[in-house]
């Protein structure tokens, strides 16, 4: 716990710290505590943890500099928002590293890249390998906000962007202080129980306190019905239907699970989620929006806007517009929304319409 | 013969069966939501009798829809585990054996985690659980069979190396498995839970544990013949051969169903002979039904404790390992003590 405090006050740390130049030079300590100096911009990066590739290109508005990433970064792109957006990001290399972050060492040096992302949460084991492959490694932590917006500024420092990455962040500060603002004024028997389900094919699996989905239902005005259990937990029926949310999310990992399947469960019929019709599958857009990532502010306006529909009225579709110009430099088609908002499974759950793209 | 000699009386079987009953009834009515014991005896009496409900519908579908198949796989994969255990301790003369040393659960665990990253639905996982399963048992067969004698030496052997085989595969499978998509799915199937069990899942594997554990009892005459030495079986005509692969067989069949309904339940198959023996002696004719009834109630009890304990779900295995190995290293001092197993 301690540990993680440190960390965490680390990369609030690192955010002070990343701007200042030194003749050229910049410096900036990574969320595992290591300074790093960089002479100038990097050419050719890895990343490793899953979501940062997608991050990256964004952060940098192109490909062109991600010479390797993790295999499962090409899966959620493959197919989706990113991978149209940026073809070329398929043909990337997704061999650098193996099971469990193993970094695949002989390869990593064949790229010769000027940086690898690596996480730095998972112990020294996938780590000394890269260093001692004579390349520089910047460690990420992950599950809160605060790491998160070390993530953007850490990319912002090597690629060059900071520019860009105080925008971004600036994004992410405000719209979570503009919510803030407006949910402290939401009273609280006014605030949905929210359950948000991990994994629901398999065995459940909810997310507890400490979350980073705990963090993003309380921020759009939820309470998260889930609060007693600690982290991921598994957790059985009965105990759901304890709880009984009033609006369940559904991951975004398990592709074939949707609301329908627990509108059709005669086990969950009495939750209150199913009896009205709110259970809703996160959405995917640059990357899944469950994990924190660089549209989660979007995201954020997204739950707030199905937790409170009466209360919130915003233009989303013409807010993503905006933003994915701004990240990606490309403007998303009526088909992308369509996907990104997981039209097909929530099409039917309540107060959806709003969400249906329009031309 | 004095071994099976020793009486039990039908105060006792009375006793054991009103226990098992009275556990089942009372597990109907533990759980996280909380459903008073008048409510759930009216819910339970109305699946026999007509009965104007006083309770809600939410209520009744938690102990019809989720309480009562999780009990009835509770208690049956309990009993079948139980009996299988019993019986292989008593063809191979040996008090360490139980249904996971032959290699059969780790062969269906292998064809389970090969069912959810094929396909994912219950029955193909049911299935490819059934058929590695056999396939295990087949080669451990195959393995120790040449020459047509078949040591039980030969064939734990054989287990270990066909176990071991099938948990490379399996860790294979886990290592190609997309970890947001199918690895949990593997990784909480192969922990052992009975959280997912429903009607259609029992349907399939309840009968694949009763029939079998029912083909045991209908052998225990031979089983016990079995127990004393295969000279003396061979010297009562019974072919040693042919029996042990029968009741082989059966017992995989039992494996392999558990195995479907609820992922690899360590421990039980081979805790609860031994605490049946102490009841009833060796005798397979009383040893058999005490240890089905025994597993039963007990792994019941455990799994009343891993979904009702906390607001989490506690993994089975974890649990029935915390107090079968335990149990264990307690059976073995006190046997020690008296002079060892014999």
């Amino acid at each position: 716990m301690l540990h993680t405090k440190v960390t965490a006050l680390l990369g609030t740390l690192s955010l002070l710290l990343w701007g200042i130049p030194a003749s050229g030079e910049t410096v900036f300590t990574d969320q595992g505590g290591q300074e790093i100096v960089l002479s100038e911009p990097i050419q050719r990066a890895v990343t490793i943890p899953i979501p940062s590739a997608s991050m990256f290109i964004a952060m940098d508005g192109g490909t062109s500099r991600l010479a390797g990433m993790h295999r499962l970064s090409k899966s959620a792109m493959k197919d989706f928002l990113l991978g149209r957006f940026f073809p070329e990001a398929l043909d990337i290399r997704d061999d650098v590293v193996g099971e469990g972050f193993m970094p695949n060492v002989e390869t990593l040096a064949a790229l010769d890249p000027d940086i690898v992302f690596q996480w730095g949460s998972w112990g020294e084991d996938i780590i000394t390998p890269i260093r001692n492959a004579g390349l520089r490694v910047a460690l990420f932590q992950y599950g809160t906000q605060e790491y998160l917006e070390g993530w953007i500024s850490m990319f912002g420092a090597v690629l060059g962007k900071e520019e860009k990455a105080r925008t971004i962040l600036d994004w992410h500060q405000n719209t979570r202080k503009k919510l803030e603002q407006e949910v402290a004024a939401i009273p609280q028997e006014e605030r949905p129980r929210v359950l948000y389900l991990l994994r629901y094919a398999a065995g459940l699996q909810v997310s507890g306190r400490d979350t980073y989905n705990d963090f993003s239902i309380a921020l759009a005005g939820g309470e998260n019905a889930a609060r007693e259990a600690a982290q991921f937990a598994e957790v059985n029926e009965e105990q759901l239907l304890l709880w009984d949310p009033e609006v369940i999310l559904l991951n975004g990992f398990e592709k074939g699970v949707a609301p329908e399947d627990l509108y059709t469960n005669p086990k969950l019929a009495s939750l209150s989620a199913v009896r009205n019709r709110r259970v809703y599958k996160m959405p995917l857009g640059g990357y899944r929006w469950d994990p924190p990532n660089q549209e989660s502010p979007l995201m954020w306006q997204w739950l707030a806007m199905v937790l409170h529909p009466e209360r919130f009225h915003w233009d989303l579709q013409k807010e993503m517009t905006e933003k994915y110009l701004y990240l990606y430099g490309k403007e998303p088609t009526h088909q992308d929304f369509e996907q990104i908002f997981q039209v097909a499974m929530n099409g039917d759950s309540l107060g959806y319409e709003k969400f249906l793209p329009q031309e | 013969m004095s071994l099976f000699n020793r009486k039990t009386s039908p105060a006792f079987w009375a006793a054991l069966g009103i226990l098992a009953i009275g556990t089942a009834v009372i597990s109907l009515g533990i759980g996280r939501f909380p459903i008073s014991p008048v409510k759930t005896g009216g819910i339970l009496l109305s699946l026999g009798i007509p009965l104007s409900p006083f309770w809600e519908p939410r209520e009744e579908a938690i102990v019809t829809l989720i309480r009562l198949p999780r009990i009835l796989g509770a208690f049956g994969a309990g009993a079948g585990l139980s009996v299988a255990g019993a019986a292989l301790q008593g063809i191979f003369r040996n008090p360490l054996v139980g249904p996971q040393i032959i290699g059969v659960s780790t062969g269906a665990g292998f064809g389970g985690a090969l069912g959810i990253m094929i396909a994912g639905s219950t029955l193909s996982v049911i299935f490819s659980a059934f058929l590695f399963g056999l396939l295990a048992m087949l080669l451990v067969w195959g393995i120790c069979h040449k020459g047509g004698k078949g040591s039980l030496l030969a064939l734990i052997l054989a287990g270990v190396v066909v176990s071991a085989f099938f948990t490379s595969l399996t860790s294979l499978l886990k290592y190609v498995a997309d970890p947001y998509d199918k690895l949990p799915a593997i990784v909480m199937w192969l922990m052992g839970s009975f959280a997912t069990v429903t009607y259609e899942k029992l349907a399939l594997g309840l009968p694949a544990i009763v029939f079998p554990a029912c083909l045991l009892y209908a052998v225990r005459f031979r089983i016990n013949v079995l127990s004393l030495g295969e000279e003396e079986a061979e010297s009562l005509g019974i072919h040693p051969l042919r029996t042990r692969w029968f009741i082989l067989a059966c017992v995989t069949l039992i494996a392999s169903a558990t195995v479907a309904l609820a992922g690899i339940v360590g421990w039980v198959g081979l805790v609860i002979p031994h605490m049946a023996r102490a009841f009833v002696g060796a005798d397979h004719r009383h040893l058999l039904p005490a240890s089905a009834l025994l597993g039963g109630i007990y792994l019941l009890g455990i799994d009343n404790l891993a979904r009702a304990g906390t607001a989490v779900e506690i993994p089975l295995g974890v649990i029935t390992a915390l107090i079968g190995a335990p149990f264990f290293a307690l059976l073995l001092r006190s046997k020690q003590k008296k002079g060892g197993f014999e």
